[in-house]
């Protein structure tokens, strides 16, 4: 069907802006390249673990930068401000709760991806580097836990702390300066708050985001593995049987779309 | 010049490759939607968690998921439970396995370091092409006994039970009687701030007491000879007289407590049976 000469017209106007980006940025190109990419037709729910733990990720930003504009780190109100939050801010307590409760399902969430990972045995060639950033990212993630756990200066928070800075002090060598750095003092006070504050909403959550997007890259760039259970999985040579002894393997997610597509071509 | 394994690996990520561009399905709409499916299961289930932890705490009550807030911090109070948040039980827990003090740093620096390069190392010596877990006995084995010792000292250290000053006061006549101070009154008050400080939350006495980060038992204490003014510059700064100590300073107890306190400790020669 040939387009009318208006259509081709009203066509070119939609799409100038995109042209115009693309041309001077190409993010158009790295658009495509990211959402259009191929991944195997076998891959399966538990391949969605990573994008579990980015929206959890997500979530903790989001209602990290609210909470930032009512918390006050400082051990005078600090209490007091989470208090606020908690009981007077209109829907304070959700946007606490949430980032509290996030905190942990971030953690657990990391864990099950990394176990997958495992399981999938995809931490291997060419992807040893994504699996170096994703521990680091567990690492980054978990001091995360630790800085946040202080700033709602209640008994359970300052004890913790008191605890692990002292545990950190036992360390050889860098021990002992960790520890000084993170109490600021001979007890842990104004100071204290201050860095962990600091550290839980500047540093740290830099940190986390630059290790997420080179972790995303390299997943793009190298590809997703299939299972290795899957009758197809890709990389496998086509005249070598898929291991036994994983008893009825389940389906792929995608491949089931796929013969249903080849059924109606052949029909 | 390629080794062998260099070689079959190079084939099988071009083989791979090759497939993928064959026979994959581009990202989007097929794999994201199951991902955008995911993250709102993963959104639900933290709003969920915030609903039910704000409206289980109705009044006085503490709610399912624990109270909204402890009391305000205070330095000065010392009756605390030194106990780090859920996902470190492992860490915390690991260090009671530890009961000497000169070993404690096994667990608080060895063990996690060692566990860190084995994991960071683990696609450095684990080299094979081979991926299916049934082909791989070694990572199996070590996977399974990794994810039990983890779950069975998170549980541990969920369950570990804290020392009550509430309860533990309640002791101080029967120390006392064992020990021999009670015409000591003195040292009988300072057994009772030593119970209700929160001591034995890491320390042990006469079979009371955790055990935690490696800190001693204190039943016969007094019985090294260190003397009361080497117990109370103890207390202000514990590392000044054992070195790498992980116990927190109690000088916000006052010279005078932390007097009663040693001389608790210096009356406390082992049970005189």
């Amino acid at each position: 069907m040939a387009k009318s000469a208006r259509q081709a017209q009203i066509e070119q106007a939609a799409l100038y802006p995109l042209d115009w980006v693309e041309e001077r940025t190409g993010l158009v190109g790295y658009t495509k390249w990211f959402l259009f990419r191929n991944v195997p037709g076998d891959v399966n729910w538990m391949q969605t673990l990573g994008a579990a733990t980015l929206t959890a990720f997500i979530v903790q930003a989001t209602t990290g930068v609210f909470l930032a504009m009512y918390y006050k780190p400082d051990p005078n109100s600090a209490y007091e401000s989470v208090q606020h939050i908690t009981h007077e801010v209109t829907l304070g307590w959700l946007v606490r709760g949430m980032h509290k409760w996030g905190a942990s399902l971030f953690i657990i969430l990391m864990f099950l991806h990394m176990a997958r990972t495992f399981l999938f045995g995809a931490y291997k060639y060419p992807r040893e580097l994504n699996w170096i950033i994703g521990v680091l990212l567990l690492v980054t993630g978990m001091a995360e836990g630790f800085t946040g756990y202080l700033l709602p200066w209640d008994q359970t928070a300052y004890w913790a702390t008191v605890v692990g800075i002292n545990i950190n002090a036992t360390a050889p060598i860098a021990g002992p300066f960790i520890a000084q750095f993170l109490q600021g003092g001979s007890q842990i006070g104004p100071d204290t708050l201050a860095k962990f504050y600091s550290l839980h909403m500047l540093i740290i959550p830099g940190g986390l985001m630059a290790l997420i997007g080179l972790h995303m890259y390299l997943v793009v760039r190298l590809g997703v593995t299939s299972p290795p259970w899957s009758p197809k999985a890709a990389g496998r040579p086509r005249d070598e049987p898929a291991p036994t002894g994983y008893g009825d393997y389940r389906q792929g997610l995608i491949r089931e779309h796929r013969e249903e597509h080849a059924q109606e071509d052949g029909a | 010049m390629a080794s062998k394994l260099q070689q079959e690996r190079r084939a099988e990520f071009k083989r791979y490759k090759e497939d993928v561009a064959k026979e994959g399905k581009p990202f989007f709409p097929y794999a994201i939607l199951h991902d955008t499916i995911m993250s709102l299961v993963v959104v639900a289930v933290i709003i969920g968690l915030a609903v039910i932890w704000k409206y289980t705490n109705q009044g006085t009550d503490v709610g399912v998921l624990g109270p909204l807030s402890t009391a305000k911090a205070d330095p000065g109070t010392t009756n605390f439970v030194p106990r780090p948040d859920w996902f470190f039980y492992f860490l915390f827990y690991l260090l009671r396995i530890f009961k000497w003090p000169e070993t404690v740093v096994l667990g608080t620096v060895g063990v996690p370091t060692l566990l860190l390069v084995l994991l960071i190392g683990l696609p450095f010596f684990d080299r094979r092409p081979e991926r299916a877990i049934l082909r791989r006995p070694v990572a199996f084995v070590a996977a399974i006994l990794v994810v039990i010792s983890m779950g069975v000292l998170t549980w541990k250290g969920a369950t570990a039970k804290e020392a009550l000053g509430s309860e533990t006061v309640s002791l101080v006549p029967k120390w006392a009687n064992e020990q021999g101070f009670a015409d000591n009154k003195v040292a009988v008050a300072g057994a009772t701030l030593f119970a209700e400080s929160g001591c034995l939350n890491c320390h042990t006495y006469l079979g009371t007491g955790s055990s935690n980060l490696g800190a001693p038992n204190l039943s016969d204490e007094g019985a090294k000879g260190r003397g009361i003014a080497w117990q109370v510059a103890h207390l202000k700064n514990p590392s000044s007289k054992t070195p790498g100590s992980p116990m927190p300073s109690f000088a916000a107890l006052g010279d005078e407590n932390l007097t009663k306190i040693a001389t608790f400790l210096e009356a406390s020669k082992g049970p005189q049976k």
